[in-house]
């Protein structure tokens, strides 16, 4: 095949490839459409419209009102809460558990360690119910902190920590070390910056785990007040029998919970493609 | 006897500052692990413990806690829901894990290429794999409304292939085939991801030497690609067995579990149990079955991490 052969024939898959991928993204488009209709509209139009005739950005000013007693809104900053706060907390204890266990000597760091790896054995399932009691007896159900406790016991993030720091050089330690550097100082200024890609792997997949959690929530929020994005979407035309009433308000509400991911998907894709083979297989 | 005394007292403050050394550095490493340790007993290990016991009482949140010995998993084996959840899961599981993979391979094979608008295939693809499940449930359930411009009623009509609008989620193979379908849509783009990471690592000198002896594509990929991407491919299979084992949310918002319970999967089956009926210590036993059915998957998953920590050793 000579070079023009080849251009032609990318050219061709290219073009096969975007309709393709047009077609695949068909679920988004309407969501985003859908939000721009009237609710009533878009139940009683037909066909269904690509180009809604009255754009109305009515449901996006819904989501700040509050729809039988359930506010969108502060569901999105529930979630926004929860998800920041959550990812902080989690890698803050997950970047010091790592470091003890990589560099620091110390007597049980290996049946430790042993027993954070054999843990990863089970399946999340079986935490379910024993988390739901646990999070009753401690006064915490219904609160946005039950949302994250749970969550920081998770060994994974500590073991994929430990899988990158351990791999850090000696003698750059020992280096530190002359020179008076504490413990802490190297962990953060040195460490650290060692295992960014990690961290960044971690923070991206734990903030995207608390944005998009929803059975967990589901069980242990009750009022309104507290709801995650999920939950408000779930809950706000619940009561109406016809899942389609709202169908534009949820739409909207769903694309303000899908917008965020899309941006992130985009200005971190190269640390996903790289981390998440590396990441999820253990950096083996 | 002075200065054999003051030897003795150097040498046991010596020592003593010695091992107070050690016992300070040994606190400082505990210190660093404490504040993960906390929660690591709190939420891994107390729960581990509580679940195995509550699924030994018959449990519930108000009311009273009575131990009634190996009750629940005797009822849970003779109840014929439980075996239908359990048979639905398998089913979905052996249906969906090598579609999801044939597919996810196809994608990384054709996204390796060198293409034109490679980032907006990547974002159709590849993005709604990180998408929440009510935005994206909520949207797929939309489509398929059962009216006349239900999005895909529509289409299929004006298509030709149906003659009404029908009910997408009311007989079990429609019900069925709509979970599987999404579920594709919606988990595929990991598994690309994945396999493109595996991709990137195969030396592009091995298909060099493959051209120069005449191997076509398809014998490049028998002998090149599939070998190197035996790993990786196995990591997924084993990955999305216990992801296909959690499959809930789905069936929470297209069937409930309908019709006839024909789509009622084991965790939907738990969650019955366990909230709507409040039947803590039972859904705990449930949980335990589940555990012994996926056991296998989770030790190879064990084993592959095992692996990984000796590598990262070595």
């Amino acid at each position: 095949m000579t070079k023009k052969h080849k251009k032609i024939l990318r050219i061709i898959i290219s073009i096969f490839l975007w309709a393709f991928a047009a077609i695949w993204y068909i679920p988004i488009f309407w969501m985003f459409i859908t939000s721009l209709k009237e609710s009533t509209l878009a139940t009683s139009e037909f066909p269904p419209q690509w180009i809604p005739k009255n754009i109305t950005f009515d449901n996006y000013k819904r989501i700040f009102q509050s729809i039988s007693g359930i506010s969108v809104f502060r569901g999105l900053l529930n979630s926004v809460i929860v998800a920041v706060i959550g990812t902080i907390a989690g890698l803050f204890v997950a970047i010091l558990a790592g470091y003890a266990l990589s560099r620091l000597k110390f007597k049980g760091r290996t049946a430790i360690f042993w027993t954070y790896v054999a843990v990863l054995a089970f399946p999340g399932i079986i935490f379910l119910i024993p988390h739901y009691f646990i999070i009753y007896r401690l006064g915490l159900m219904d609160s946005l902190s039950a949302l994250i406790l749970p969550s920081l016991g998770g060994t994974f993030g500590v073991f994929l920590l430990r899988q990158y720091m351990i791999g850090i050089p000696r003698e750059l330690e020992d280096a530190a070390w002359i020179d008076g550097c504490s413990k802490l100082r190297f962990l953060f200024t040195i460490v650290v910056p060692y295992v960014k890609p990690a961290l960044i792997l971690l923070s991206l997949m734990s903030f995207l785990g608390y944005w998009n959690s929803f059975l967990w929530p589901l069980l242990v929020l009750s009022s309104p007040d507290k709801f995650t994005l999920p939950i408000s979407l779930v809950r706000f035309n619940a009561g109406w029998g016809d899942p389609y009433r709202g169908i534009g308000t949820l739409m909207a509400g769903a694309f303000i919970s899908v917008a965020p991911v899309l941006i992130i998907f985009i200005l971190f894709r190269k640390y996903l493609m790289q981390g998440i083979y590396l990441g999820t297989t253990g950096k083996g | 006897m002075k200065t054999n005394k003051s030897n003795n007292f150097k040498e046991t403050s010596i020592s003593k500052r010695k091992s107070f050394r050690k016992i300070k550095n040994e606190l400082g490493a505990w210190g660093f692990l404490m504040p993960h340790f906390i929660f690591f007993v709190l939420f891994i290990i107390v729960p581990l413990i509580y679940g195995f016991i509550m699924s030994f009482y018959r449990w519930s949140i108000l009311g009273t806690i009575r131990y009634v010995g190996f009750s629940n998993y005797i009822k849970i084996w003779n109840d014929s829901r439980f075996w239908l959840s359990v048979k639905n899961t398998v089913i979905f599981a052996i249906i969906s894990i090598p579609l999801v993979i044939t597919i996810s391979m196809l994608f990384a094979l054709l996204l390796k290429q060198k293409l034109y608008g490679k980032l907006w295939l990547l974002i159709a693809f590849v993005s709604p794999t990180f998408f929440g499940s009510v935005g994206i449930l909520t949207t797929w359930r939309w489509i398929f409304a059962s009216t006349p411009n239900g999005l895909l009623n529509y289409y299929l009509m004006k298509f030709g292939i149906l003659n009404q609008p029908i009910s997408w989620f009311e007989t079990p193979i429609r019900a069925w085939a709509c979970i599987i379908f999404v579920t594709v849509w919606w988990i595929m783009g990991f598994s690309v991801l994945l396999y493109l990471g595996a991709l990137q690592r195969i030396p592009p000198e091995q298909y060099e030497a493959a051209k120069l002896d005449g191997a076509g594509p398809w014998a490049c990929f028998w002998n090149i690609t599939l070998p190197w991407m035996r790993n990786v491919l196995f990591f997924d299979v084993v990955r999305q067995v216990l992801l296909a084992f959690g499959l809930f949310d789905q069936v929470y918002f297209f069937t409930g579990g309908g019709p006839a319970g024909s789509t009622r999967t084991m965790i939907y089956y738990l969650y019955t149990v366990g909230f709507e009926r409040q039947q803590l210590g039972r859904a705990s036993a449930i949980s335990w079955y589940m555990f012994l059915i996926i056991f296998v998957f989770a030790l190879i998953n064990l084993f592959i991490l095992t692996k990984s920590v000796k590598s990262a050793e070595g």
